[in-house]
């Protein structure tokens, strides 16, 4: 089996990825946002009888509460996640009561149901700032880290590997923005992935330093592919070995764990296709640069 | 000759004695972790007197879980000063927490946590809670607190008191407090009339401390003395100023899970995890055959370790995201066992015999593996220090999780594998395929 450089190809894949993520965005249809970030109010009624969104959204219209979402879930669809944007929370027990109270006309056995969840517009703010701050510092350490052991051309090139992956991962919740919403979970998520992705181009860097003492009169883009082709197996073995256990985790777990296994389950991905088929030949890309 | 053939035998006796010792210890282990271990305190001291504690009641009996599988009500607050306090904010953020801690106590909730998060931020995690609106409320309410004379008659109330403080008098701390204009008052006379007697002070009627009254006090400024050490004077100091909370809460954030709901999220998790470990076992064995069961071995050996630290390590709950994180770091071992194994596998196809493959094998995966973890790591102390309630409980798992993945992937493979090449002279076959010349050992 031979490996040839299709690191252009795919950097022009995960490019069309990233971008069609943009464009969804830019037409406000960007990542789903979770109230861990937005604020407010989420709660969850089990109706006793299928559920009609309208019916519902006409109760809360009435009631004026603002922005609003309806989703209606369960098995069965007798039950609803209500979302409400902005509330204080001196109102959140008042209209709990009215939305109860309007809506036993129709579904007399309504009764609520799992988590009731607040949260006010100021921690989704502090939240998002320190998720920004800690995906950077844990970069810029990894960069640090590799930079020591290695070179600084193989931080930098794993690095950009790293931002790929939680570019992809961003791009992928765009996306999937139907089932998936974010919450912080995937600031937690992100993280593990900014480790994970380190971890498969390190095994893979780990592989060239050796073998780029070893194979003499090459071209450092050989010495890459020999390399990941030597990796090939512990790739695959570890990547199907890791999906496995998260796999499991998204199938049976309830809505938390799903909202975090999914991203989990795209980073994996993602970093062992940047490992193997990108980070290596922008390294060999960025030593030839310097030596010229 | 004879000589090399009881140099073998000698270390196939050793390599069963130790594999064993490991064997026994992972089934004791295993059983204590799923039945728990019965302890007597004395014992427990007699067998290993250097262990930190020797208190049973110090030892869960269960895994601490997290409020997301046990059910319960987590709060986050933003605190303010309120405008016309002259106490320094790390003062009254100390008293507000130890008087909010005291309540819920008192109501019954003693399992609750009140932590500072951030600058001005309260994270308060109470379990087990059937009525959250009721807790939320006993947290922000006012707390009755009085003066009584030593007949029982409340004199004089918390609104009156401006301040109390801890201070440090001739060798021991005090509560040094502050009275308004009308407590000064007040409390002149009082202390005029009952000079020799005490007045106690009540909180929400339950009686706080008794002092004796040493002097008339006519300034409206006063101390008491006789608290036991410095956590007793700040917490009675906090209770006394808490008319109101010292600090004004604002809620921030509110998240409450149903018993039912945690329960269920703990059954489903569980079962995923054990599947997907059986399937890993799988795998492995498929792929690396003898060295798959060690490396199934050692996985075993990393969950039952990892559960007892997680149970024995203070601070650390076992949470939701937690479980992901324990389910991240078995890839991580099994990561380091391909690591190894490929490795392993590539000198025996070499040719190499098992004992030299060990050696060379480990040589050549450690830097690969060290540096795989030592970034993982990074990444789960990053998330330490910023992340906030559950991202929190995740990392500290995931960063005890590595820690021990890492022992037990390398450390204990290696002991296992080295003990099993010894065990008996092995077809190297049963280690790995495409093996292209085989040499017999040598010694």
């Amino acid at each position: 089996m031979k490996i040839k450089n299709h690191s252009r190809i795919c950097l022009i894949v995960s490019a069309c990825i990233m971008v069609l993520a943009l464009v969804l965005t830019l037409f406000g249809q960007g990542v789903n946002l979770g109230i861990d970030f937005t604020g407010g109010l989420s709660m969850q009624y089990s109706l006793g009888a299928d559920a009609v969104q309208t019916d519902v959204e006409a109760v809360l219209k009435e009631m004026q509460v603002g922005d609003f979402t309806v989703t209606v879930q369960g098995a069965n669809h007798d039950e609803v996640n209500i979302r409400i944007k902005s509330i204080n929370q001196d109102d959140v027990q008042t209209v709990q009561e009215t939305f109860e109270g309007k809506m036993a006309d129709k579904y007399p056995a309504i009764k609520r149901v799992g988590d009731v969840n607040y949260v006010g517009p100021v921690a989704g703010e502090t939240l998002l700032k320190n998720a920004f701050v800690s995906v950077i510092l844990a970069a810029v350490l990894m960069l640090v880290y590799i930079a020591i052991r290695f070179d600084f051309n193989s931080g930098l090139a794993a690095v950009i590997g790293l931002v790929h992956d939680v570019l992809i991962m961003l791009s992928f919740m765009v996306i999937l923005r139907s089932i998936v919403q974010m919450n912080s979970s995937f600031i937690a998520a992100a993280l593990t992935i900014v480790g994970y992705s380190i971890n498969n181009t390190i095994v893979i860097f780990d592989r060239i330093r050796e073998n780029a003492r070893k194979l003499g009169g090459v071209t450092r883009e050989e010495v890459v592919n020999v390399s990941v082709k030597d990796c090939l197996t512990r790739t695959v073995t570890t990547t199907v070995t890791t999906l496995i256990t998260i796999c499991a985790l998204y199938i049976l777990g309830v809505a938390s764990i799903k909202e975090f296994a999914l991203p989990i389950i795209v980073g994996i991905v993602s970093s062992v296709y940047s490992a193997n088929m990108i980070n290596g030949y922008i390294w060999a890309a960025l030593e030839s640069r310097k030596r010229k | 000759m004879k000589s090399k053939n009881r140099k073998r035998a000698n270390a196939k006796v050793k390599a069963i004695v130790a594999l064993s010792i490991v064997f026994v210890l992972t089934v004791a282990l295993a059983l204590i972790g799923v039945n728990g271990m019965p302890l007597d305190s004395r014992g427990l001291y007699k067998l290993m007197p250097w262990l930190p504690t020797t208190d049973v009641e110090a030892w869960p009996s269960t895994l601490p879980l997290g409020l997301d599988l046990r059910g319960g009500v987590y709060v986050e607050y933003s605190a303010e000063v309120p405008e016309d306090t002259e106490a320094s904010f790390d003062d009254l953020m100390t008293g507000t927490i130890s008087v909010i801690q005291a309540r819920l106590t008192d109501k019954g909730y003693a399992e609750s946590t009140v932590q500072r998060i951030g600058g001005d931020g309260l994270r308060i995690e109470i379990p087990d809670v059937t009525d959250p609106d009721a807790v939320l409320d006993l947290i922000g309410s006012p707390a009755k607190l009085e003066f009584r004379t030593p007949a029982g008659e409340s004199f004089m109330d918390g609104s009156m008191v401006e301040l109390a403080t801890v201070q440090m008098q001739e060798g021991e701390y005090v509560i040094a407090f502050k009275l308004n204009s009308e407590g000064t008052e007040i409390f002149a006379q009082k202390t005029a009339e009952y000079l020799g007697q005490s007045i106690a002070i009540y909180l929400d009627d339950v009686m706080l401390i008794n002092p004796t009254v040493q002097s008339v006090i006519t300034g409206g400024q006063g101390v008491i003395n006789g608290m036991g050490g410095l956590e007793e004077a700040q917490t009675v100091a906090a209770k006394i100023q808490s008319g109101a909370l010292p600090l004004v809460l604002t809620q921030q954030k509110v998240d409450t899970v149903s018993a039912t709901l945690g329960d269920d999220a703990l059954a489903t998790s569980v079962l995923a995890a054990m599947i997907g470990i059986v399937l890993v076992m799988l795998v492995m064995i498929v792929r690396y055959r003898v060295n798959g069961v060690i490396a199934s071995w050692a996985l075993v050996i990393y969950i039952v370790t990892l559960f007892f630290l997680i149970a024995v390590i203070p601070g650390i709950q076992l949470t939701l995201p937690g479980i992901a994180g324990i389910v991240l770091g078995i890839g991580m071992a099994v990561d380091a066992n391909v690591i190894i194994f490929e490795r392993f596998n590539d000198e025996v196809r070499g040719g190499r015999p098992l004992k030299g493959a060990l050696r060379a094998g480990f040589k050549n995966a450690m830097s690969a593996v060290l540096d795989a973890n030592i970034t993982t790591l990074i990444a789960a102390v990053v998330l330490m220090f910023f992340g906030t309630g559950s991202i929190q409980g995740f990392a500290k798992t995931l960063l005890l999780s590595v820690i021990t993945s890492m022992f037990t992937a390398v450390l204990v493979t290696r002991f296992l594998m080295k003990h099993t090449i010894a065990l008996k002279n092995w077809n190297v076959n049963l280690f790995t395929s495409r093996v292209k010349t085989v040499k017999e050992e040598q010694e």
